[in-house]
């Protein structure tokens, strides 16, 4: 029921070679040779970089907080320019944002197999001392663990509401996000498609990019988006714009003062709207409709991104032509 | 605004006007709102052969989400959410996008996945409802359904098996409890004394879990655990709920049941004049049977047919 995408793949490796000797002539051999061997080459990366033995731990309390914050934690996700899409970008934004909120270093490494090497499957995932932990929920448990939190400063209701304000984002944003990608055919097949398998050869990237499709298709049917049209998914986001700028009103910030990891994840989203290019600009427009919510992005940006210049310009370039927020 | 509307949702059981959470959001925010709706308990028309039940019907409109429904309802002017401020709006759709999230995977493992009280509660409940080959079908279909939905949503890596993913979403599902009851709290409402959409929503979907009698219960207990929610739940069947059932329910059930009760008192009563009648004439055979009608029992005329008949 569940396919995992690594054995898929070498099943594919594997009816792919034979079928190459048995059929084909020697140039097309040595293509899918070549595809083999990326895909061997791939599998070979996650077996170096990621400690296989933690990948099912969950963080113990005690031994977890003796150990400092290491200056060498990494965050994994997709390569920036060509392959990463609306959806992970967004994701991976949202932890960047909490770390620096919570004042903890940590370096960005772009690998075209993230997604494969995390233990979830989803980026962004971090790699610290000798754990890996990936999405922004556990992340924000495992850094809590260490001793670091945000949102320690909120009583029950206030924190009752964080989880259901960070739900919405999630239920709504996120799954516009995906329907956009995967379920618009428009924008599958211009942005999509040629984005997500771009560090592979042919076919890989063909067949990575229709399983990916047809796995978010399937989610979606399950939970009943599938049936919904592209006006309806933009007024879904615009209904939730409309809840965050409430909520948001005349304040800095969610709860006020302080940042908490509400306001990481909705920076995430609504900056990666923002700034992204896609077929039209009918999603970044309804973001735009919300002033307290630019200027909402603006000020975290401005506050925990512009020291790091590298950062920033790089999030603008990506967004292919299309400058930062004025 | 006066066009009459109809819904058709599940029917009920247990004390509940219906067993489906989208069903009861809708039926709970049309008390709410004081919109005139008549609700039509549905179990064998091919809408549920789609699964779109609740459906609303008025005129020639046909509206089967509950969230279109209640957009509907509003803009026909029943309004449940007219006095809260912009915040509390938005607080409602937060609210309702983590009781989706949390608590509805939980709500469907109950009711469909669970194996005892799947068999032994909600197939022949859903299978009684329905006329006979879509009994042997619809549970099927709609386990199934729900099945798919959990492993879609909740069961990537690093859950690999079913077991996991139902631990997990149990965790969830008690986690979303307690921050319900944190926010309740004291009041009687989740916004003030007047319900509203989030309200609805809420009681659609505790309802089930509280009233149902399911042999696994867990989910149920912690709910029984948290006295605010199970306060929450009888106040608005009390008072939104009870009044209807014995003012316009579906009347066939209640004068059935008055039927019932009238032919229990007559047969009754036949019964103890019958037995009179018979020590009467076994003490003394000549007496006339008029004598029978100084046996004055507490109902009013249907005595003087009997005894009439009984009369030689």
């Amino acid at each position: 029921m569940l396919i995992h995408t690594d054995l898929l793949r070498r099943m594919l490796e594997v009816c792919l070679s034979n079928w190459a000797f048995c059929h084909l002539g020697p140039q097309l051999i040595s293509h899918l040779c070549k595809t083999g061997a990326a895909v061997l080459k791939a599998m070979g990366r996650i077996g170096n970089e990621t400690v296989k033995g933690s990948l099912n731990e969950r963080p113990e309390g005690p031994e977890l907080a003796a150990e400092p914050w290491p200056e060498n934690a990494a965050l994994y996700q997709q390569l920036k320019e060509e392959q990463i899409l609306l959806s992970d970008n967004a994701s991976s934004l949202a932890v960047q944002a909490f770390l620096q909120m919570c004042n903890l270093p940590v370096r960005v490494i772009c690998r075209a197999n993230a997604e494969y090497m995390s233990p979830s499957g989803k980026v962004p995932f971090i790699h610290v001392g000798n754990q890996v932990v990936s999405e922004l929920g556990p992340i924000v448990q495992f850094v809590k663990a260490k001793g670091h939190s945000l949102s320690d400063g909120l009583d029950e209701v206030q924190k009752a509401e964080m989880k259901a304000y960070m739900e919405l984002v999630n239920n709504m944003l996120l799954t516009a996000e995906l329907y956009l990608q995967w379920c618009d055919d428009v924008t599958v097949e211009e942005i999509t498609h040629p984005r997500y398998g771009s560090p592979y050869p042919w076919p890989l990237n063909r067949i990575l990019s229709y399983q990916k499709q047809w796995e978010i298709r399937r989610k979606m049917k399950a939970i009943g988006w599938a049936g919904k049209t592209l006006e309806q998914v933009l007024e879904d986001v615009d209904q939730c714009c409309h809840a965050l700028s409430q909520r948001l009103g005349t304040q800095p910030y969610f709860f006020n003062k302080h940042p908490t990891e509400l306001d990481a994840l909705v920076f995430g989203h609504l900056f990666t709207i923002l700034t992204t290019q896609l077929i039209t600009d009918e999603l970044s427009e309804k973001v735009k409709n919300y002033s307290n919510l630019t200027a909402f992005c603006r000020r975290i940006e401005q506050q925990y991104f512009e020291g790091h210049e590298k950062d920033s310009a790089t999030i603008a370039a990506r967004s292919s032509k299309r400058p930062l927020l004025r | 605004m006066a066009a009459p509307m109809e819904l058709s949702c599940w029917e009920g059981g247990w004390g509940l006007p219906s067993l489906h959470p989208e069903s009861l959001t809708v039926m709970a925010y049309a008390k709410f709102s004081g919109a005139p709706v008549t609700v039509n308990s549905v179990n064998n028309s091919w809408r549920t052969l789609k699964g779109d039940l609740p459906v609303l019907v008025s005129e020639d409109i046909v509206i089967s989400q509950p969230a279109k429904i209640l957009n509907f309802l509003r803009k026909q002017k029943y309004n449940a959410d007219y006095d809260l401020s912009a915040k509390q709006g938005a607080d409602t759709l937060a609210y309702i996008a983590l009781l989706e999230e949390k608590l509805l995977p939980a709500l469907l493992h109950t009711f469909w996945i669970e194996a005892e009280n799947y068999c032994s509660v909600t197939k022949p409940w859903f299978a009684s409802r329905f006329a006979f080959p879509l009994s042997l079908y619809l549970p099927g279909k709609m386990s199934r359904e729900a099945l798919n939905r959990i492993l879609l949503t909740k069961g990537g890596p690093p859950l690999y098996s079913l077991t996991e993913v139902e631990a997990q979403i149990y965790r969830d599902a008690k986690e979303c409890l307690n921050l319900l009851s944190k926010r309740l709290g004291t009041s009687q409402f989740f916004f003030g004394n007047m319900p509203t959409t989030l309200d609805a929503f809420v009681f659609g979907f505790l309802a089930p879990i509280y009233k149902v009698c399911f042999p696994r219960v867990h989910l149920q207990e912690h709910l029984k655990q948290l006295p605010n929610l199970c306060r929450f739940c009888d106040d608005i069947l009390t008072r939104y709920f009870r009044l209807t059932v014995s003012s316009h329910s579906p009347a066939g059930q209640d004068t059935a049941d008055a039927n019932l009760q009238k032919l229990t008192q007559l047969v009754n009563k036949e019964s103890n004049l019958i037995e009179k009648m018979d020590d009467n004439l076994r003490k003394s055979p000549q007496h006339p049977p008029r004598k029978l009608t100084t046996l004055k029992l507490a109902a009013g005329g249907e005595e003087s047919s009997p005894t009439s008949r009984l009369s030689p």
